[in-house]
C-alpha cells in the first residue's frame, strides 16, 4: 500500500500551485500524512517487500521500491516532518514573503507561495522516494532532486546573501551526490547491477568514493564547513526539512552500503570511529560559540551526524543506534528549526545576545524547545535508545577500552550541556525587553505532534515493533 | 539507392532553394524546412531525429533575424549542414567522410558573418582558426588511414595528436579556444548559436569514425594526452566563465567546458564494449550542449521565463533526470571502466565549478516570457532536456547499431 | 497488578496535564489554579498503590525472594520492563509517594500565588513519578528513563523562577564575589549547574548500561550473575564497568567533587528542595547503589569488587566530612540543609559501601538511615520554606518572638533536630549506632579511620542541626514577620515530623532484622559514648549558634571551601578554550574553502581571460605554439 502512497506527494506538487496558499498547506500536510499514517502501520506489521518497477538490463538492473522496517522508519520520519513543516510553513512563510515585498525583493505573495509550494513538495517527496528506493541510480536520482529542489528554494527565499550561499550549498552537495554516483557506478561495472538486493559485493574503491561522498554530505569534519551557512540561511521550513532530513539521508546510504558489504568499515574502523568522535566533539564545541540561533542549531546538527559515523562503526547494535538516532535527530532538530523560526516570525531575533527570558514571552515556543533539546540529548525520548543503542555497539567492539570510553562519552556530554546551554540563554534568564506576541497556533501546535511522537517511540508499542523490525533486517544478530 | 536519390533530391531543391532566395525569403525557407523534413523522415530514427531538432530550430531561430544580409541562403546552409550530418551516419568511405566534414564546416564561414551588419572582422578570425583546424584534421585523418595500410607507431601518432589538433582547433578545446569567446560574444547570438550547435557534430562524427576505423593496439599514451588535452579544456572552459559577467562570452566558455567533456570521450576509445558508452556519452553532450546552446542564445536575444532557463542550466550542471546528467553519466562510467578514474574525478569537480556561472546565466536569462518564435524556440530547446526522464538505452543502442 | 501499576506511575503525570494545559493557555481560565488539588490527587493516587504494593505484593522482609513483573518492551533485544517488589523498593516506593504527596499538600498553600503553577504540577508530578519508576525498576534501562526524568524534572523545579527577578530565590550574598568569581547564583544558573553536573554523570552510567547489556546479556539486576561478570572481565574490567556505572549515582547524589549544583539547586521553591533532598534525586544515587549491592552480594563477591567498594566508601566518607563542615559553616537556611544533606548522602554512600566486609546489614543500615534522614530533613525543609515565607529572607534569622508565632514550626524543628542528629534514644541514634558498629568492623581493613570520621561527621552535623535551630527561632537577629496563615504547611510538617516518632517505635519495639540490630548496637557504651559526644556538641552549638573567633573560617566553610571555583571557573574555562579554538578552526577552514579557494580561482579565471585580447596575431602564436608541443609529444610518443 504504501508504494501509492509515496507517490501522492509528487503528484500533489503539480496540483498545488493551482490553490490558494492555505488550502495548499493543507493539502501538503495530508499529502504527507497519509504515507506517515501507512509507514507507521508498516512499522507495527513488520512490513517487507518489494514493488518492481522496471527492468533496465545490465549493468543498471533492475528499478524496484524496496518496503522493509528500515526504510519504513526512514519514511515515517521524513512523513511527518515534511506534514508538520508544510503546515508550519504557512504562517512563516508568509511572514517572510510580507518582509520580502516590503524589501522590493518580490512583488506577490500569492504567486510565490504557488512557486513554493511546488518546490516544498518536490523536496519532501523526493527525499520519501529516496528511502524507498531498491536501486542506486534511483536513489541518485532522488537525492539529486531533493538538492535541486532545495537549493532554489534558499536561492529563492533564503536570508543574508542568499544566493551565493545557495550556490555553495549546491556545490559541495554536488560533489558529495556525484562522488557517490562514482562509486556506484563501479558498483555496476562489477556487479553488472545497482538493485540494491543483487548486489553482493562493493570494492574498495567503490566503497571509497560513496564514503566520501557521503562524509561531505552527511557532514564530516572538513567538509562540515558549508551547512552552518546553508542550513542558518535557508528559509526556516526549510531548514527544518535540511537539518534533520536531508543531511541524515547520507547515513540511510551508507546503512544500504554496510548491510551489502560492510568490508570497508570492518577495514578503517578505528580510523572512521575516531574521526567520527571528533567530528561530534569538534562541531559540539563549536556550538557554544555561535551567536545566531539557527547556526547554533547547524552545527548541533554536525555534532549529531558524528553520532552517525560512530554508530557506523560499532556493528549491528549501531546499525540500530543509526536508524534511531536519525530518527530521533530528525524530531528534535525539526523542533528546533522550528522554534527558531517561530522566534524570527515573531520578533525577527536571530542574535542570541538579543535573547534571554524568552520564556516569560513566548512559553509554548521554549517548551518546544526544551522537548527538541530533550530529544537531541536523548532525555526521556528516542534520542535515548538511539544512545543506548550506539553505547552498546561501542561496548560490544571495544570492550572496556577507557580511552574509547571517555571520548564516546565526551561525545554524549556535549550534546545535553549545549542542550541546555542554549535553554538558559535564549529562554531563561532575565527577560529581554519584548512585549507578549500573538502567537499563531500554527507556529506552535506542529512542534507538538512531532514531539509527541519522540516521546511515544520510546515506550511500547512503538518501539517494540520498531526495534524488532530493524533487528529482523540485520538479522538478528544481537546481544 | 534510395539514400542517394533523396540525398540528391534534396540538394537539388537546397539550389533552388538559394536561387530563390533573390526573389523571396519565404521560399527559400519552406523549401529549406521542407528539405529537412524529407531527408529526416528518410532517417527515421532516434539520433538523425534529434540531429534534425537541432537544424529545425536553428531555422526558427534564424526567422527571427530580422535583417540579415543572405536573407534566404541561411536556412538553406543550415540544411545544408543538417544533410551533410546524417550523412555521416552512414558513411564510412574515408574520402567521403572527409568531403563531408568540408561541406558542413563550410556554410559557418559564411553563417558567421550574418547579422544586423555584415562583421568581416569575425568572419577573419573565425576563418583563420578553421583553416588551421582543417587542415590539421584532414592531415591528420589521412595519415591514419595511411598508418592503417602500412603500420608505423610513429605516423600513428604524428597523425592522431594532429588530428585531435584539428579538431581542437575546430570547435575549440583549449589551449586552442581563444577564438570562441572572441567570436562568441562579438557575432550576432543567432549565427553564433547555430556554430555552438549544428557545426559541432560533423568534427567529431568524423574523428570517432576514423579513429576506431583505424585503431591499433598501442595507443594508451597517446590516449593520456587526449585525456589531458581534455583535462585542460574542461578547467579553461569552467574557470574562465566563472568571472565573465557578459552572457554570450561566458557561454563561449561554457563551450569549450564542454567541447572538453566531450574530448574526454576519446580517451575511452580502447574500452573494448565501453567505447559505447564512451560515444554515445560524447554525442548526448553534443546534443546537451547544441539544445543549451540554442537555447541560451535565443534566450540572450529575446529573453525567456525562468522555468525554462533553470531547466536548461540544471541540464549543464547535470541534475538528474535532464539530459546533461546522463551525458555525463555515460561518459563518467566509460572513464572510470578503462582506467581513467582521475579524469572522472576531474570531471565532476568542474561540473561543480561550473554551478556558479550556470545559476547565473539562468538568473541572467531568465527575463521573462514574451510569447514569439524566438521565446518558443528556448521553450523547446528546454523542454527537450526531459526527454531523458525515461533513462536513454537508446543512445547507447543506437550507437552500438552504427558501424564506426 | 498492570492496573496497579498504571496508576502508580501514571496517575501524578496525567493529572497534572490539565492544570500545565490549562495555566499555558492564552486567555488562562479562572478556575486554572484549582486544578493543582487534581494535580495532589494524583499523588494520592500514587501513594495509594504504593501502599497496596507494599501489604500485599510479596513478603516484607529482608531475606524474601523479590517479586518481579514483565512488561514487554523491547524483547527483540532481550530489554523488558522488569518491575521488582523486594524489600528496599516497597519500602522506598511508599516513602516517596508519602513525602511527595504530603509536600504536595503543602504546595497548595506555599505555591498558591506564584505565576507559573502549570509549569511547577507537571514537573513536580513528572519529578515523583520518574523516582518512583526508578525505585521499582529491576531492568537498567527502563530504571534510566526514570533517572533521566528525575534530572530533566529537577532542572525545570531548580531553574522553576527562571526570570532571576527576585532575589529570594537566590543564592549566596548578593553582589559577593571571590577574586573574579560571583559567589551568588540565580535560578537559571543553579538549573544549568544542576543539568549539567549530572549529564557528566550520566553518560559514562549510561555506557555501563550498554556494557552490562554486551557483557552479562540481561540489564535485570536482579538477573546478571554478578561473580560470574567479574570472572569474565577480571579486575580491571570491574573497576573500569563499576565506576563508569557509579558516576551516575555520584553525580546525582552530589558526592565530590559534584557536590556544587545540590547547593544552588537551593533557587528552587522550597517545596522542591525538600522533595529533592529527601526522597527523590538525590536518594536515586543511594538508593540505586544500595540495589545494586543487594544483588550482588559483595560479600560473596569476588576481589575486583573491593576497590569499587573501598572507593565508594571513602568517597562517601569524605564528602559526609566535607559536607557536615560545609552546613557548620552555613548562614543560609536551605543552603544549610542542602549541605547537611550532601553529608548524609555520604553517610549512605559509605555503610552501604561497607556491605563488601560487613554483609547485608550494612546495606540496611544505610537504607534506614535513609528513611529517617528522608522524613527529617523533609520536615526541616518545609519548615524552613515557610519561614522564608514568613520572613522574606534566606538568611537565618528569627528568635523567641518567631518561634512564639510559628509554634508548630518550632516544635518540628526541635523534634527533627533531636532525631535526626542522633542523640540516645531518639530515632536516627538507632541507626547511627548500627553505623557505628559497621564502621567499626572495618577495623582489621581500614583501621579506625572510618569510624573516626563517622564520629566527627556525626558530632559536626547535630552541631549545625542545633545551630540551625538557635538561630531561627532563639537567638537570631529580630525580624518582622509577616502571617500568611499558614495551616496547611503546618500541617504538612507536622504529619511529617511526627512519622520521625512512629519510625522511633518501630525502631525500639520491632524485633525483626535489622531493627533487632539496631537495638542491639544501641545498647553498646561505645554507641552510647558517640551519642553523648553528639548530645554536647548539639547543647554546645545551640548556646553558642554563632562564634565570632572563628567567623574567617565559617566563611571558608560557608564559600564551601572554594570548589565552586571548579564549577564554575576553571571547568568552563578549559571548555571556553576548547571552544574558542574550535570557533578559530572553523573560520580557518570556512576561509579556505570559501574565500582563499574562490580567490584562487577567480585570480586563474582572470589571467585566463586576459590571454583574449581580440588580436589575432597573439592567438595564432598561442595556436602555433601549441601544434609544435603536440608535435614534439607525438614524436616522443611514436618513437
Amino acid at each position: 500500500m504504501i508504494e501509492y502512497a509515496i507517490i501522492i506527494p509528487l503528484v500533489f506538487a503539480i496540483f498545488l500551485p493551482l490553490l490558494d496558499a492555505k488550502k495548499a498547506a493543507i493539502v501538503s500536510a495530508i499529502s504527507f500524512l497519509i504515507p506517515m499514517f501507512i509507514s507507521l502501520l508498516n512499522i507495527l506489521t513488520f512490513a517487507s517487500y518489494e514493488v518492481f518497477i522496471e527492468n533496465f538490463g545490465a549493468p543498471i538492473g533492475e528499478f524496484y521500491l524496496l518496503v522493509d522496517p528500515v526504510s519504513n522508519a526512514f519514511g515515517f520520519t521524513i512523513c511527518l516532518v515534511s506534514a508538520m513543516v508544510a503546515i508550519y510553513s504557512l504562517p512563516y512563510m508568509k511572514h517572510r514573503f510580507e518582509e520580502m515585498v516590503h524589501s522590493k525583493e518580490i512583488t506577490n505573495v500569492e504567486r510565490e507561495f504557488k512557486k513554493y509550494w511546488f518546490l516544498y513538495n518536490v523536496y519532501a517527496a523526493s527525499m520519501l522516494l529516496l528511502v524507498y528506493s531498491g536501486n542506486f541510480l534511483l536513489l541518485y536520482i532522488f537525492l539529486e532532486l531533493s538538492l535541486i529542489a532545495s537549493f532554489l528554494l534558499i536561492y529563492y527565499y533564503g536570508y543574508g546573501n542568499r544566493q551565493w550561499v545557495g550556490i555553495l550549498y549546491f556545490v559541495w552537495t554536488h560533489i558529495a551526490g556525484v562522488l557517490a554516483l562514482l562509486g556506484f557506478l563501479i558498483v555496476a561495472f562489477e556487479s553488472q547491477t545497482l538493485a540494491i538486493n543483487n548486489i553482493s559485493k562493493i570494492s574498495f574503491l567503490a566503497w571509497l568514493l560513496i564514503f566520501l561522498g557521503m562524509l561531505v554530505k552527511l557532514p564530516g569534519f572538513g567538509a562540515h564547513i558549508w551547512l552552518p551557512w546553508a542550513h542558518a540561511e535557508a528559509p526556516t521550513p526549510v531548514s527544518a526539512l535540511l537539518s534533520p532530513l536531508t543531511v541524515g539521508l547520507a547515513g540511510y546510504v551508507l546503512f544500504r552500503v554496510y548491510t551489502i558489504d560492510p568490508s570497508f568499515i570492518i577495514a578503517y574502523r578505528d580510523l572512521i570511529l575516531a574521526f567520527g568522535i571528533f567530528s561530534s566533539v569538534y562541531a559540539g564545541l563549536s556550538v557554544f560559540k555561535q551567536k545566531d540561533y539557527k547556526r547554533l542549531l547547524a552545527y548541533s546538527t554536525v555534532s549529531q551526524m558524528g553520532y552517525v559515523l560512530i554508530a557506523l562503526c560499532v556493528g549491528s547494535a549501531g546499525l540500530l543506534g543509526l536508524i534511531i538516532q536519525y530518527m530521533s535527530h530528525a524530531f528534535g532538530k525539526s523542533i528546533l528549526f522550528m522554534t527558531a523560526g517561530a522566534l524570527i516570525a515573531t520578533y525577527g531575533l536571530r542574535d542570541l545576545r538579543k535573547m534571554g527570558g524568552l520564556h516569560e514571552y513566548v512559553p509554548t515556543i521554549s517548551n518546544a524547545a526544551l522537548l527538541g533539546f530533550a530529544t537531541l540529548s536523548g532525555v526521556l525520548t528516542i534520542g535515548m535508545l538511539g544512545e543506548f543503542f550506539i553505547l552498546v555497539g561501542v561496548a560490544e567492539l571495544y570492550k572496556l577500552n577507557l580511552a574509547v570510553i571517555a571520548a564516546i562519552s565526551l561525545v554524549f556530554i556535549l550534546s545535553g550541556l549545549y542542550s541546555f546551554y542554549t535553554m538558559k540563554v535564549i529562554y531563561y534568564g532575565k527577560p529581554a525587553q519584548l512585549e507578549r506576541p500573538k502567537i499563531s497556533r500554527l507556529l506552535d501546535a506542529p512542534l507538538y505532534f512531532i514531539a509527541f511522537f519522540s516521546v511515544a517511540f520510546l515506550f511500547p508499542p512503538l518501539s517494540t515493533a520498531l526495534i524488532e523490525g530493524i533487528n529482523y533486517v540485520l538479522g538478528g544478530v544481537m546481544p | 539507392m534510395a539514400d542517394q536519390v533523396i540525398f540528391l533530391i534534396s540538394l537539388v531543391t537546397l539550389a533552388i532553394a538559394a536561387a530563390f532566395s533573390y526573389w523571396s525569403a519565404r521560399i527559400s525557407m519552406i523549401l529549406s524546412l521542407a528539405v529537412l523534413i524529407v531527408a529526416s523522415l528518410s532517417y527515421f530514427k532516434m539520433l538523425p531525429t534529434l540531429i534534425f531538432l537541432v537544424a529545425f530550430l536553428n531555422v526558427l531561430s534564424l526567422l527571427a533575424l530580422k535583417s540579415s544580409q543572405l536573407k534566404g541562403i541561411d536556412y538553406a546552409l543550415v540544411s545544408f549542414m543538417l544533410i551533410a550530418t546524417l550523412l555521416i551516419f552512414y558513411t564510412s568511405d574515408p574520402a567521403m567522410l572527409l568531403a563531408l566534414f568540408v561541406a558542413a564546416s563550410a556554410p559557418t564561414y559564411i553563417l558567421i558573418m550574418i547579422g544586423e551588419r555584415m562583421n568581416i572582422d569575425i568572419g577573419v578570425k573565425y576563418i583563420t582558426f578553421m583553416i588551421f583546424g582543417t587542415v590539421l584534421f584532414i592531415l591528420g585523418a589521412a595519415l591514419l588511414y595511411y598508418n592503417f595500410e602500412h603500420r608505423s607507431s610513429l605516423i600513428y601518432s604524428l597523425a592522431m595528436l594532429s588530428l585531435i589538433t584539428g579538431l581542437a582547433i575546430e570547435v575549440g578545446i583549449a589551449p586552442a579556444h581563444e577564438w570562441v569567446p572572441d567570436v562568441f560574444s562579438t557575432a550576432d547570438p543567432v549565427p553564433v548559436s547555430i556554430i555552438a550547435s549544428l557545426a559541432k557534430f560533423v568534427p567529431f562524427l568524423v574523428a570517432y569514425k576514423v579513429i576506431s576505423a583505424t585503431a591499433v593496439s598501442e595507443t594508451q599514451q597517446l590516449l593520456f594526452l587526449i585525456a589531458i588535452i581534455a583535462a585542460l579544456s574542461m578547467f579553461v572552459g569552467n574557470i574562465g566563465a566563472l568571472t565573465t559577467k557578459d552572457p554570450a562570452r561566458t557561454l563561449g566558455y561554457s563551450t569549450v567546458a564542454n567541447m572538453g567533456y566531450v574530448l574526454a570521450t576519446f580517451a575511452a576509445i580502447n574500452a573494448g564494449e565501453y567505447v559505447y558508452f564512451a560515444i554515445a556519452g560524447g554525442i548526448l553532450q553534443l546534443f546537451v550542449n547544441a539544445f543549451g546552446k540554442i537555447g541560451f542564445f535565443n534566450s540572450i536575444k529575446e529573453g525567456t521565463s525562468s522555468t525554462c532557463s533553470w531547466l536548461l542550466s540544471a541540464s549543464f550542471i547535470g541534475i538528474p533526470p535532464l539530459m546533461g546528467f546522463w551525458s555525463k553519466f555515460l561518459i563518467i562510467y566509460s572513464l572510470v571502466f578503462s582506467n581513467y578514474l582521475w579524469l572522472a574525478i576531474l570531471l565532476v569537480l568542474n561540473s561543480a565549478i561550473s554551478v556558479p556561472y550556470y545559476v547565473r546565466l539562468a538568473r541572467i536569462t531568465g527575463k521573462g516570457w514574451k510569447p514569439n518564435i524566438t521565446n518558443y524556440v528556448v521553450l523547446v530547446a528546454s523542454l527537450l532536456m526531459l526527454i531523458t526522464l525515461i533513462p536513454p538505452t537508446w543512445i547507447v543502442e543506437s550507437v552500438m547499431q552504427l558501424r564506426w | 497488578m498492570i492496573e496497579v501499576l498504571a496508576i502508580l506511575f501514571l496517575s501524578p503525570i496525567i493529572t497534572s496535564l490539565p492544570i500545565a494545559l490549562a495555566w499555558g493557555l492564552e486567555k488562562r481560565p479562572p478556575w486554572a489554579d484549582k486544578l493543582a488539588y487534581l494535580s495532589v490527587f494524583g499523588l494520592f493516587l500514587s501513594l495509594v498503590a504504593a501502599i497496596y504494593i507494599l501489604l500485599n505484593v510479596g513478603e516484607l522482609t529482608a531475606e524474601s525472594e523479590p517479586v518481579k513483573y514483565v512488561i514487554p518492551w523491547l524483547p527483540a533485544v532481550n530489554i523488558n520492563f522488569v518491575f521488582i517488589f523486594d524489600y528496599l523498593s516497597k519500602i522506598m516506593g511508599t516513602l516517596t509517594a508519602f513525602i511527595a504527596f504530603l509536600i504536595g499538600i503543602y504546595g497548595l498553600e506555599y505555591m498558591k500565588h506564584d505565576y507559573r503553577l502549570g509549569w511547577y504540577w507537571f514537573f513536580f508530578n513528572l519529578f515523583t513519578a520518574s523516582m518512583l519508576l526508578t525505585v521499582y525498576s529491576d531492568n537498567m534501562l527502563m530504571l534510566l528513563i526514570g533517572w533521566e526524568g528525575l534530572g530533566i524534572a529537577s532542572w525545570g523545579l531548580i531553574g522553576h523562577w527562571f526570570r532571576d527577578d527576585d532575589h529570594l530565590s537566590y543564592v549566596g550574598i548578593i553582589d559577593r564575589k571571590v577574586w573574579k568569581l560571583n559567589m551568588f547564583w540565580s535560578p537559571s544558573s543553579g538549573a544549568w549547574r544542576a543539568i549539567s553536573t549530572i549529564r557528566i554523570g550520566d553518560i559514562p552510567m549510561f555506557f555501563a548500561v550498554g556494557a552490562f547489556m554486551v557483557l552479562a546479556g540481561t540489564l535485570n539486576i536482579s538477573e546478571i550473575d554478578w561473580v560470574a561478570l567479574e570472572h569474565k572481565i577480571g579486575f580491571t574490567g570491574i573497576a573500569i564497568l563499576m565506576i563508569a556505572f557509579m558516576m551516575g549515582p555520584f553525580t546525582k547524589s552530589a558526592q565530590l567533587p559534584f557536590s556544587e549544583w545540590l547547593m544552588t539547586a537551593m533557587t528552587g521553591p522550597t517545596t522542591v528542595s525538600a522533595l529533592l533532598h529527601s526522597a527523590t534525586m538525590v536518594a536515586a544515587g543511594t538508593y540505586l547503589f544500595m540495589r545494586l549491592s543487594w544483588y550482588i552480594e559483595p560479600w560473596h563477591a569476588g576481589e575486583g569488587y573491593e576497590v569499587i567498594y573501598a572507593v565508594v566508601l571513602f568517597l562517601g566518607l569524605a564528602s559526609a566530612f566535607y559536607g557536615a563542615l560545609v552546613a557548620a559553616g552555613c548562614l543560609e537556611r536551605k543552603v544549610l540543609l542542602a549541605a547537611s544533606t550532601m553529608s548524609s548522602l555520604g553517610l549512605m554512600f559509605a555503610s552501604t559501601a561497607a556491605s563488601y566486609w560487613v554483609g547485608k546489614i550494612a546495606i540496611l543500615v544505610g537504607f534506614w538511615y535513609l528513611v529517617t534522614h528522608a522524613f527529617a530533613k523533609a520536615t526541616l525543609f518545609l519548615v524552613a520554606g515557610h519561614l522564608i515565607h514568613e520572613t522574606h529572607d534566606r538568611f537565618c534569622c528569627g528568635n523567641l518572638e518567631l518561634a512564639k508565632k510559628l509554634k508548630i514550626a518550632f516544635i518540628a524543628t526541635i523534634v527533627a533536630t533531636l532525631c535526626l542528629s542522633g542523640i540516645p534514644p531518639l530515632t536516627a541514634y538507632w541507626v547511627k549506632s548500627a553505623m557505628d558498629g559497621v564502621m567499626h568492623s572495618l577495623d582489621e581493613h581500614f583501621g579506625i579511620f572510618p569510624l573516626i570520621l563517622l564520629v566527627l561527621t556525626s558530632a559536626v552535623y547535630s552541631a549545625f542541626l542545633a545551630k540551625f535551630l538557635a538561630l531561627n527561632f532563639l537567638k537570631g537577629r529580630e525580624v518582622e514577620v509577616h502571617a500568611h496563615g499558614g495551616r496547611v504547611m503546618s500541617f504538612a510538617y507536622a504529619l511529617m515530623v511526627s512519622m520521625l516518632l512512629v519510625l522511633l517505635y518501630f525502631y525500639t519495639t520491632t524485633h525483626e532484622e535489622p531493627f533487632a540490630e539496631f537495638l542491639h548496637e544501641g545498647f553498646m557504651v561505645s554507641s552510647f559514648a558517640v551519642g553523648l559526644l553528639v548530645l554536647v556538641t548539639y547543647l554546645f552549638a545551640l548556646r553558642n549558634p554563632s562564634i565570632k573567633a572563628l567567623s574567617r573560617i565559617g566563611m571558608f566553610l560557608s564559600d564551601r571551601m572554594y570548589l565552586p571555583f571548579l564549577n564554575d571557573y576553571i571547568v568552563p574555562k578549559i571548555g571556553w578554550i576548547m571552544a574558542t579554538i574550535v570557533d578559530c578552526g572553523n573560520r580557518l577552514i570556512d576561509y579556505i574553502c570559501h574565500s582563499a579557494f574562490p580567490k584562487f580561482f577567480e585570480i586563474i579565471s582572470y589571467s585566463l581571460r586576459m590571454i583574449q585580447d581580440g588580436r589575432i596575431e597573439r592567438y595564432l602564436k598561442i595556436v602555433i605554439g601549441f601544434i609544435l608541443v603536440v608535435l614534439v609529444a607525438s614524436t616522443t610518443v611514436g618513437w
